[in-house]
């Protein structure tokens, strides 16, 4: 059974359409590349699925169930864990804190959450001097590994990364990358945007979104965009293999 | 709870802000104090004062007012060529038929429930005789006075009414005292021995003998040590008084007791000339022999009528009544003023007490800054509450990327609320402690000199009055020092005499007010909790505003609009 399932979604910004007509289904176990050019409505994609975004019409169904029925708060605080782009940290806090407080908001209990959150920024490569600084004084690869801590703190069954490798070297890349399959490997779904054709190869599904071209002569909107779902990752699917700048990309930076 | 956790350590990583956010807070709160402090001192004085007062009430005749009413009633007759004065006959039968109340009228009122004791006194003048001579001061001889008595009667005749005679001429007429009203000696009679209050108090003692007997109807009295010793009598002497208007009428009284008095050398008394008035010519005696002589002296009586005005008069020896109700409290005062009009007492008849306008009077300054100090507990609310609204905000739009941030991570609005909240309910719980501490060693300072600038104007008001005047106020003659010089206060001495002499205008008697002229302590528990109300209600009001932001907000959009 699919844990998240997107049913004919259609988003609307100020009118334009950015979304139309995607349906998807994620599965447990498995990890999801979602790819696309800039402006194809990833970035709106993933605001969707984490429940921060409505859609103008369709239904996300979490394990069967309506998102727009379920508490939002809770579902973002406990059933999916969000890897923002720009991190999104409280930056005046510890990495440690950061992970602590996550654990907070999802209210976790019966784990000591102090030593849960050290182990998991050990696990993303911040050791207890990184994990005790705060995150203003981190470069921006710390501060993405403590966002990915962030995401795992709470266990949540659905992990949603933007771009989670993009600021961080090969090895750790790999490393993360490991993470992620070894998340699925414990039954949860991992969905990842990026536009890394390694990143995308070690996924087990892609999905291509593509970008909406208003029509020249009527504002109909019949032509529906056929996402293609490849089997396996198939990288002439992604542009090649180019140099990302650093972050903050051109894009928005919610994730 | 990680909540408050969560609170705690933003305040604490943004040290400098909150600080800010601190002085404000406190400044509001040691204003808060103070203002609050001189309430409740003014509140608390009021109680205690009130507590340990013992109102005493007397009945009297509302002379201004019937006068008024006369006045009223003369512009009326206007018209039929009355060419202004009183209506001097008319006036003097409303005087004379109504002028004083009657015993058993008094012991009528007396029945009121929030009477706690009644005791009354009357007051006759006798003239002595051979071997009775009054202390005197004066060079001419007494005997020759109560000789020229009656033929000086036209000169005599207001005598008696001392400071009151200027304006209104031949208004004893309806007065008692017609007849020889220069007397030697003032008789008074006690009802018990509670309304003797100078014995009561202490400034008057028996030095050899006894006191009389409470309500005894025998003919025994005490006596002044300087009379006793001026006329050479010891207890036991059996001493004659004469009726001042027939020096036939002899009274023979028993001294069973000689008394001295430590405030017999009242100038003011013996400035009224007669030397009755001399304290050290009273007489004490029980009411019930009192009225015993005057019954005999009623029987004995011969009537004259005056040649001028044609009106009778008796020679008896006639007593005038002063009763005071003894009542618990200044409640019971406003509940006897009712009761009696109950019981049927007159409008003609005023209820008054000494006690409590010597009470309102001396709160005066310290009401009227409380008044001040609640105007002021207002204005810098206000300012306060406006100035941490803004200031929340601020906070909350500066922090609007952590809003976000916490909601995208899926804390509850509210709870996101609640933190902000709490930040600012700390910051001013703080500032509270530490403005009670700080306002609780400056509030009694600051209200006593404050307290002190509010008698001072008080003093001057009263000294402009005196001046709008041209003389002292009635009973000013023992015009206190502080009156004279108040520039002369040494500054600081905050528990000095300060008496001021806020007389009544048209009081029948005069008296100088001593003003509450210092708080002692300012800070309660009461004070302790209105100001944790008061830190309450600023974070709530603030925390609204806050509160009213965050719902706004959006996460995606704060997220995606980051800068």
């Amino acid at each position: 059974m699919s844990i998240l399932e997107l049913k004919n979604i259609c988003f609307s910004y100020d009118e334009k359409p950015v979304l139309q007509d995607v349906s998807y289904s994620f599965e447990q176990g498995r990890m999801y590349c979602i790819t696309g050019k800039s402006g194809a409505g990833k970035t709106t994609l993933l605001s969707v699925l984490s429940g921060l975004a409505a859609p103008t019409s369709g239904k996300i169904l979490y394990e069967g169930e309506d998102i727009e029925k379920l508490d939002k708060y809770k579902f973002r605080s406990k059933y999916i864990g969000v890897i923002f782009q720009s991190f999104n940290l409280i930056t005046k806090f510890t990495s440690l804190e950061n992970v602590v407080l996550s654990m907070d908001i999802a209210g976790v209990k019966g784990v000591n959450k102090k030593e849960k959150a050290l182990e998991l920024l050990e696990s993303v490569g911040l050791d207890d001097d990184e994990a005790n600084r705060r995150v203003l004084l981190l470069s921006g690869g710390q501060q993405q590994r403590v966002a990915i801590a962030r995401a795992l703190s709470y266990d949540p069954q659905i992990i949603l990364a933007d771009e989670p490798t993009g600021n961080l070297d090969e090895e750790t890349q790999d490393e993360i990358m490991a993470i992620f399959r070894e998340l699925t490997l414990q039954g949860k779904c991992v969905i990842l945007v990026s536009h890394s054709p390694k990143v995308a190869s070690m996924c087990d599904e892609c999905y291509d979104l593509k970008r909406i071209v208003p029509q020249k002569r009527s504002a109909r909107l019949t032509q529906k965009p056929q996402p293609k779902v490849q089997p396996k990752a198939q990288p002439a699917q992604t542009p090649p293999k180019k140099s990302y700048p650093d972050y903050p990309q051109g894009e928005s930076t919610i994730f | 709870m990680y909540i408050f956790k969560n609170a705690l350590r933003c305040i604490s990583r943004a040290k400098g802000r909150n600080i800010l956010l601190g002085i404000i807070a406190l400044i509001v709160a040691i204003s808060c104090c103070v203002g609050l402090s001189i309430r409740q001192a003014a509140e608390s004085t009021r109680k205690e004062t009130a507590e340990s007062l013992t109102v005493t009430a007397t009945i009297s005749f509302d002379r201004q007012a019937k006068m008024e009413q006369l006045d009223a009633g003369r512009g009326q007759d206007r018209g039929e060529g009355f060419n202004g004065g009183f209506d001097k006959e008319q006036f003097k039968g409303v005087m004379g038929e109504s002028s004083s109340l009657t015993i058993e009228e008094y012991k009528t009122y007396a029945l009121a429930q929030s009477v706690q004791e009644f005791y009354y006194t009357l007051s006759a003048s006798l003239n002595g005789s051979e071997n009775l001579l009054p202390v005197s001061n004066s060079t001419s001889s007494n005997v020759t006075d109560t000789e020229d008595a009656e033929s000086d009667e036209s000169v005599s005749e207001f005598s008696d009414f001392g400071g009151f005679s200027g304006g209104m001429p031949d208004m004893g007429g309806g007065m008692n005292r017609l007849f020889g009203a220069q007397s030697d000696f003032s008789v008074v009679g006690y009802s018990s021995d509670s309304s003797m209050v100078d014995f009561t108090s202490g400034v008057a003692t028996i030095e050899e003998g006894v006191m009389f007997d409470e309500g005894t109807e025998e003919l025994n009295c005490v006596i002044s040590k300087e009379l006793a010793t001026y006329n050479d009598i010891t207890v036991g002497d059996v001493i004659t008084f004469t009726n001042p208007n027939s020096e036939d009428e002899i009274y023979e009284l028993t001294v069973v007791g000689i008394y001295s008095n430590s405030e017999a050398n009242s100038s003011s008394f013996s400035m009224m000339g007669s030397t009755s008035s001399d304290p050290a010519n009273a007489v004490y005696m029980s009411a019930a022999a009192l009225s015993k002589i005057t019954e005999l002296s009623e029987e004995a009586a011969v009537i004259q009528t005056d040649d001028r005005t044609g009106m009778e008069f008796s020679s008896a020896v006639t007593s005038t009544v002063n009763a005071t109700y003894v009542l618990g409290d200044v409640d019971a005062y406003y509940a006897f003023e009712e009761e009696v009009r109950e019981l049927g007492l007159s409008e003609d008849y005023t209820v008054s007490s000494t006690d409590l306008n010597q009470y309102e009077s001396s709160l005066l300054p310290l009401e009227t800054l409380s008044t001040m100090a609640g105007w002021f507990l207002l204005v810098v609310l206000l300012i306060g509450a406006v100035v941490l609204v803004v200031l929340n905000i601020f906070n909350i739009r500066e922090r609007k990327y952590e809003i976000g941030v916490l909601t995208a991570m899926g804390m509850k609005k509210f709870k996101v609320a609640l933190q902000f909240l709490t930040e600012i309910f700390v910051i001013t719980i703080v500032a509270v402690i530490i403005g009670a501490v700080v306002g609780g060693v400056v509030s009694v300072p600051v209200s006593n000199a404050l307290l002190q600038n509010q008698i001072e104007a008080q003093s001057n008001q009263s000294n402009r009055l005196e001046e709008s005047f041209g003389r002292p106020q009635m009973g000013g003659m023992n015009k206190p020092e502080g009156m004279e010089a108040p520039d002369n206060m040494p500054a600081g001495d905050f528990g000095g005499g300060f008496k001021g002499g806020f007389n009544q205008i048209f009081g029948e008697e005069g008296f100088a007010t001593e003003y509450v002229t210092e708080i002692n302590s300012a800070m309660n528990i009461t004070v302790v909790f209105q100001l944790l109300g008061i830190a309450v209600l600023l974070t709530l009001i603030a925390g609204a505003a806050s509160m009213l932001f965050i719902m706004s907000y959006d996460p995606l959009k704060i997220l995606a609009n980051r800068d």
